[in-house]
């Protein structure tokens, strides 16, 4: 596996959300350096969609701060959004166009020099390039997750957001994108994925964290986790919500 | 010149989906088409219809099909969650907006290019004013009704009842237009010159250049989930 290096790539201080009375986030501080897969485990309502979707600037926080390599997110949000990936339980694909053409489109969006190119690179490593001229609709659930995860790919992401990228996949699905994620994670990419699966998500994973009640309520490096007693802490964590 | 590309690139994918599966443009022509032939029958025998009624049929016609091609467009997106992929891009959702007015802009050209001739051969024989002439009426409703209807469109794509809301909202806000288009529209088909319309285009201009305005400063609002 790799190693995180270097000053901290993304800093979190202070993060708060509400939706109405609701509060979603009650203060998430966070540090990651480049190079880390943290996995965020916790109860549906934690407030870990939440938190993605703040970190990939679809949702503002009420309050708090997000730094990534020491400029604010908020200065320059377009700037950042190159450097961002994500892959979501929805492909973000068009039904409609073919492999190769999602992959172009979104390459060319990301201004890829050679968009074509860099689709049909993608789709090898995704290992679907015999379908490349399929209708993205016409594939499996296992197949569009790894579409997504090329279409993820296609500005050669720092920051990778997975939210939830194992629903809905079977057993065998499930086996070939996690390939998929341990091949991408290398040192230069920094990974956070939130996910209800324990097991695919300790495989992967240099970090751990659990996120409860809008609170990062357990943060470990994944070498100094004893598997059992994280398993047992995140069910109480369950049973707790 | 970037964001110029990547306009570009965004009308290229909605174009190229549209022209492949053609769901927008063919409801948009068969029910306009429609309309007009049950407006003609209600005309009756005789079919005498003045230049003011015969402006109100077109434009019936016009802006009801129109209404199911705006639906179309941001469905296709929020399908898949594609316009989260969008908003995660670097494009900036004024981009977005221009792209997808853009969009609608072409589907009500490519429509009325099926809409007035049949228009002109049910209704022609009452009219001096022929469709030349109607261009830019055409093309200034295009404009008011692209915009508004793109941001209106961007605002109930959020909401479970997309269909119900769009005309629901829409209508309302471009009453104004309409009413002027009838007005030019019956102008043009009692042939009298462009020149004697400008108490009606000009306010047309105003209008489309507004809610261009409008929709690229408030598109990102309407977009977003908070």
């Amino acid at each position: 596996m790799t190693e995180a290096t270097g000053a901290p790539f993304l800093q979190i201080s202070g993060l708060r959300k509400a939706y109405g009375n609701l509060e979603a986030l009650r203060g998430v501080d966070l540090e990651l350096r480049r190079g880390e897969f943290l996995c965020l485990f916790g109860p549906n309502g934690a407030g870990k969609s939440t938190l993605l979707k703040i970190i990939a600037t679809l949702l503002r926080p009420d309050s708090g701060r997000i730094r990534v390599l020491d400029n604010d997110l908020q200065e320059n949000p377009e700037a950042y959004r190159a450097r961002l990936g994500m892959v979501s339980h929805q492909p973000f694909v068009y039904q409609d166009l073919s492999l190769l053409e999602n992959l172009e489109f979104y390459a060319a969006l990301y201004g890829v020099k050679q968009p074509r190119k860099r689709a049909l690179k993608l789709l090898q490593q995704v290992k679907l390039i015999q379908r490349c001229d399929m209708p993205a609709g016409d594939l499996s659930r296992g197949m569009q997750q790894r579409l997504s995860i090329a279409r993820a790919l296609v500005n050669d992401p720092e920051l990778l957001l997975l939210d939830e990228p194992y629903t809905g996949l079977d057993e065998h699905a499930a086996r070939i994108f996690g390939e998929q994620l341990r091949m991408l994670h290398d040192n230069r990419r920094t990974i956070i994925m939130v996910t209800h699966n324990l097991r695919r998500g300790m495989e992967s994973a240099t970090r751990l964290g659990i996120l409860a009640r809008g609170r990062l309520a357990y943060l470990q490096e994944k070498d100094q986790v004893d598997p059992a007693s994280f398993e047992a802490l995140y069910f109480q964590h369950l049973e707790a919500s | 010149m970037n964001s110029l590309r990547q306009i570009l690139f965004l009308l290229g994918k909605d174009l190229r989906i549209e022209l492949r599966k053609k769901e927008s443009l063919v409801s948009m022509a068969f029910f306009g088409a429609l309309l007009l032939v049950i407006l003609n029958i209600a005309a009756g025998v005789d079919n005498q219809v003045d230049a003011d009624a015969g402006a109100g049929i077109l434009w019936v016609a016009v802006i009801f099909s129109a209404v199911l091609g705006l639906g179309r467009v941001f469905a296709r997106e929020k399908e898949n969650g594609c316009v989260a992929a969008l908003l995660l891009s670097p494009v900036a959702p004024g981009e977005i907006f221009i792209a997808k007015a853009l969009v609608n802009f072409i589907l009500m050209v490519l429509a009325q290019l099926v809409l007035v001739p049949i228009f002109y051969v049910l209704f022609g024989s009452n009219f001096s004013g022929g469709p030349v002439a109607l261009l830019p009426i055409l093309l200034l409703v295009n404009l008011g009704f692209s915009t508004a209807g793109t941001l209106i469109s961007a605002i109930s794509a959020g909401t479970r009842r997309n269909e119900v809301l769009l005309p629901i909202l829409l209508f309302p806000l471009l009453l104004p237009l309409t009413a002027l288009a009838i007005k030019a529209t019956a102008g043009v088909l009692a042939a009298r010159p462009l020149f004697e319309l400008r108490d009606q285009i000009e306010p047309m201009i105003a209008f489309g250049l507004i809610f261009s305005a409008a929709g690229y400063l408030l598109f990102p609002f309407s977009i977003r989930e908070d």
